[in-house]
């Protein structure tokens, strides 16, 4: 019975809508629009943090970076307390990797831009990282072609490189890369490695785009000293082993490194990728907020429109609603009926403005060179958005066209 | 059948509730619980609207809507651990709600 009553009231909806196109189609615009600025604010957003995560993700969760600079955001970097801080140095390492127990792995970087060259091909700024032999154990990466470093190549300073697919792909084409000999700033070096391919990571820390060689190879090449060469030291926890632990044993030993004084400030900071997460989620919830109001106002205004339309709609068909009542409709036939009608119209509104959005993801898709998806629970927001704005405007015009008498309705001239 | 004034009052405080925790169902915060809690929260929402609604019209069902939407927020908020300024004030408004439909309850009526 439900369910006859559910399809006949669709039923009436449907065509109440089909004979007034332009009057619905004009109606559920405001919808259309609340929703594709809400869920294509929302996707964007969505994009871009699983884009950043995932970057992040390639950092290491577990990893602690060891910089001069510690990592903050905000416009009160007090800059000057950090300015006359030592940079890491390699001597460090050895001390750290002597007497740390909580970490797997240690690796020192230097960086660095420098002009690459293979026969007529160069590739200009290319980013050098001078590694150190543990560095593989740090960071992510699979190699496509070769191998890295032994131990032996990296303490001893071998010209040797692994280098990103895309310098690969500038610099030797369509040639295998591995054996193959370019210079690096004037110095020789043979290719031993190729990195997979990453794309592009929002972080603008893809290897793609640099080459990894031996650190006292870089030391000929890089200058530890520059402003540009950024210095780090990167520590690994081992498994079970927590940041915070590791990081408490890393400030002690650092500390007597440096022969800092019981209550002297450290003068080196300990970064975890988590930082970066923090820094970001401010800025998302910002823009998470604008879209909210943004939408939020527009899916009003259209809320407001299908309210007016069933008001318009329920006037219109009074004497309609006088004969079904009289033929024995009951009330609540009727109050399905405008209420369907104001959902449906409702709903058709937030599809075609989650229609508009899937377009926009592609177009933004090949347009930034993005990964941008309209995620499903998204599309779940966007319908019940859709359907609530449905309820909420139709029911007042549903309810009081339910509660109308019969005579009364027939007599009227709407 | 005549409407109380205190009815009136509550209903009127209804809808202004329903005006401010609408653009809630659609919050980051409430998207952060989980991928279909907008619309749950959407559903108990467009609820609580009808059954003001109801209660406008003086009719039984809306006092009992009222009591089913309290009662599942209730629970949601419970489970999910929302025990916040809002919680609290949420409560006390829809228990006060509930003590005066309950002194009016026979005047309402039983029809839709």
């Amino acid at each position: 019975m439900l369910r006859l009553l559910f399809k006949e009231s669709l039923l009436f909806a449907w065509h109440s809508i089909v004979s007034n196109k332009l009057r619905s189609m004009l109606s559920l615009l405001g919808i259309t629009i609340g929703i594709f600025a809400i869920i294509l604010v929302f996707t964007i957003v969505d994009s871009l943090e699983s884009n950043i995560r995932g970057s992040i993700q390639s950092l290491g969760n577990n990893v602690v970076y060891i910089q001069k600079w510690p990592w903050s955001f905000g416009p009160d970097y007090p800059w000057w307390k950090y300015i006359n801080r030592p940079t890491p140095q390699y001597y460090e390492l050895d001390e750290l990797q002597r007497h740390c127990r909580s970490t797997e792995a240690l690796a020192y970087r230097l960086g660095g831009r420098r002009t690459l060259k293979y026969r007529s091909n160069a590739i200009e700024n290319a980013v050098i990282a001078g590694v150190s032999y543990e560095f593989y154990k740090i960071k992510n990466f699979d190699l496509s072609l070769g191998r890295y470093f032994t131990r032996n190549e990296t303490e001893a300073g071998y010209r040797v490189a692994v280098i990103g697919a895309e310098i690969a792909k500038g610099l030797f084409g369509e040639q295998d890369p591995l054996g193959k000999e370019f210079k690096i700033a004037g110095q020789k070096a043979t290719v031993i490695g190729v990195i997979k391919k990453e794309g592009e990571s929002m972080l603008g820390m893809s290897f793609d785009y640099q080459v990894a060689i031996p650190f006292n190879f870089a030391r000929q090449i890089l200058d530890p000293r520059s402003r540009n060469a950024d210095p780090v030291i990167y520590a690994k926890a081992r498994p079970h082993v927590s940041n915070a632990e590791m990081m408490d044993e890393l400030t002690g030993v650092l500390r007597s490194i440096r022969r800092l004084k019981p209550f002297a400030e450290p003068n080196f900071a300990l970064n975890e990728t988590s930082l970066i997460t923090q820094g970001f989620d401010a800025l998302f919830e910002v823009i998470g907020m604008a879209g909210w109001i943004i939408g939020g106002f527009s899916i009003l205004v259209g809320g407001f429109g299908i309210a007016n339309i069933m008001f318009v709609s329920v006037r219109e068909r009074t004497n309609l609603i006088g004969i079904q009542k009289s033929l024995g409709a009951r009330n609540i036939f009727i109050l399905y009926q405008f209420l369907s009608e104001s959902i449906l119209l409702s709903l058709i509104g937030g599809l075609v403005g989650l229609l508009l959005t899937w377009l926009a993801t592609l177009a933004g898709q090949s347009l930034m060179d993005m990964e941008i998806s309209l995620s499903g629970a998204n599309l779940i927001l966007g319908l019940t958005i859709s359907v609530l704005i449905g309820i909420i405007s139709g029911f007042v015009p549903a309810y009081s066209a339910s509660q109308l008498d019969p005579v009364e309705a027939i007599r009227s001239n709407a | 059948m005549k409407r109380p004034g205190i009815i009136t009052v509550l209903c009127v405080m209804g809808f202004l509730s329903i005006v401010v925790s609408f653009p809630r169902v659609f919050s980051p915060e409430v998207k952060k619980l989980g991928s279909f809690m907008p619309a749950l929260f959407g559903l108990l929402v467009a609820a609580n609207f009808m059954s003001y609604i109801g209660l406008w019209f003086m009719k039984r069902w809306g006092a009992e809507l009222f009591c089913l939407a309290y009662f599942i927020k209730t629970l949601l908020d419970l489970v999910l651990r929302q025990f916040g300024f809002s919680f609290y004030l949420a409560q006390a408004f829809s228990l006060f709600c509930i003590v005066v439909i309950l002194l009016h309850y026979r005047k309402l009526d039983r029809n839709l």
